[in-house]
């Protein structure tokens, strides 16, 4: 467990939005730790589209939306004093296993000492459904700290 | 043809009813449709039409209807035929994809009807006796139709419902082979989510109780949700609603519970928790209106309640949990 290295997990949500804001009031003047910011998504499943160019419309926008939101996190950082080179920005785009399944391989693999992941507030119903990323990860996790930021 | 002359309309009715009459010579003349290369206009497509598929002709009988609360709801894109070639009787699914609103537990839900995964899943259990079985053929414009054999048989719901029992008898006569069958059917759909498919559309009427053997057969895969992180959470609650349904010989409701007769005192001690997560007006809570429900068991029925903060995630989490009370129940 790394303690010098952070995983910051994000989607396109003002939730994720709102995470990269806080590791970088937190983090304001200690610009030598090491950030990852992942965009983790599951690629679009192709039977909710009628044909191949629609599924491909699809994942090209969440390509660029992915892209877009990595920038805007990693100017957040960097504004806020974390040294360029020490915020990388990635971007996933996975088949078959879950987001929640993945950020815990990421964090496994990397050694990071802290994962930082967004919360909204979802109903029961909603969870039930949807599932919760944050929930999941805090249940899952294992040697490392995560910080959920509702 | 010049430039100012009008088109010449082909009548392709003549070769519908050349072909309709070499195998059916009683079938009304006049009732002889077209030759239906292209199915993509689904809405034109009606009796006396037929579609030709992999070197067989299928004559439309009629559009196919989905009863449910007394109301019939007409499936355009899905009509019954008759194999002209053979005299069999098929359904054909044509290409439909369709986007809609679905109410769950108060909220809209996207659910996407899919022609492409319901023809993977018939390749997926082809031969298995627990799923509707059929193929996909390609009609001349390249759209995939979906040939599926009749299942022979009653929706699960009517064949409950015709049980003629007070419920106290069907829980201790009935239920426990309703149970054994039951735990048949959520097997078949472990089968599938152990392949990444989902069923979709997981309710007590895509159940049918085959005529003469008795066994369940699923039908209907053609639903699919974006449930990413959970992706089996909506079949294993439509099991769920099925025990239920099972369980209880029907739905409970505030209606059906004041049909029934069940004392006043017990369906007033029924409160918000005892509903259901996702239909919240029907009672998961079963051993309040029927006490001699073993408690084990309705613990099993109360994890797809609103009180429950523990759900099942797959169907083997379901059945670890339900297999120990049906044998007690057997025991006793």
């Amino acid at each position: 467990m790394d303690m010098e290295r952070l995983l910051v997990a994000v989607d396109t949500s003002s939730a994720s939005l709102r995470a990269v804001e806080y590791v970088a009031e937190f983090l304001r003047g200690d610009g030598g730790r090491y950030v990852e910011l992942v965009h983790v998504s599951r690629r679009p499943d192709r039977d909710l589209f009628p044909d191949d160019a629609a599924w491909e419309a699809r994942l090209a926008e969440q390509e660029a939306e992915a892209e877009h939101f990595l920038a805007l996190a990693r100017d957040i950082l960097v504004e806020r004093g974390m040294r360029d080179e020490r915020v990388v920005p990635r971007s996933l785009c996975i088949r078959e296993a879950t987001v929640s399944e993945t950020i815990l391989d990421l964090v496994r693999e990397g050694g990071f000492g802290t994962l930082v992941v967004g919360k909204r507030g979802v109903s029961k119903t909603e969870e039930f459904l949807y599932g919760s990323v944050s929930s999941a990860v805090v249940h899952g996790v294992a040697d490392c700290c995560v910080w959920v930021v509702g | 043809m010049g430039p100012n002359q009008a088109p010449v309309e082909v009548d392709v009715s003549e070769s519908a009813r050349s072909i309709i009459q070499a195998h059916l010579p009683d079938f009304p003349t006049l009732r002889c449709g077209s030759i239906r290369e292209d199915t993509s206009q689904f809405m034109d497509i009606g009796y006396g039409d037929v579609v030709p598929l992999a070197g067989r002709h299928y004559l439309v009988l009629k559009d196919e209807m989905e009863r449910r609360f007394g109301l019939e709801d007409p499936k355009y894109w899905v009509k019954r035929c008759k194999v002209l070639e053979t005299g069999e009787r098929r359904i054909l699914k044509l290409v439909f994809y369709e986007r809609f609103p679905v109410r769950l537990g108060g909220m809209e839900i996207p659910c996407h009807r899919s022609p492409r995964k319901e023809s993977r899943i018939l390749e997926l259990v082809r031969g298995d006796a627990r799923f509707m079985q059929g193929v996909t053929e390609l009609d001349g414009a390249g759209n995939e139709v979906r040939i599926l054999e009749i299942v022979q048989g009653r929706r699960l719901d009517l064949a409950v419902h015709a049980v003629d029992l007070d419920h106290e008898t069907y829980f201790r006569e009935r239920f426990p082979e309703l149970a054994r069958l039951y735990v048949g059917a959520c097997r078949a759909l472990a089968f599938l989510h152990s392949h990444d498919e989902r069923h979709g559309d997981v309710r007590r009427d895509h159940i049918f109780v085959e005529s003469g053997s008795g066994a369940w057969r699923w039908i209907d895969f053609d639903y699919t949700f974006d449930f990413r992180e959970r992706p089996f959470s909506l079949d294993v609650f439509g099991l769920g609603h099925i025990l239920l349904y099972l369980a209880g010989k029907g739905d409970l409701t505030r209606e059906s519970m004041a049909e029934l007769g069940l004392p006043a005192g017990r369906v007033a001690d029924i409160g918000a928790g005892d509903g259901l997560l996702l239909f919240p007006h029907r009672v998961a809570n079963l051993r309040k209106l029927y006490p001699y429900i073993p408690e084990d068991f309705n613990r099993v029925l109360m994890h797809f309640s609103q009180s429950s903060n523990v759900s099942y995630d797959t169907v083997e989490e379901l059945l670890d949990d339900l297999l120990p009370c049906l044998e007690r129940m057997r025991a006793s």
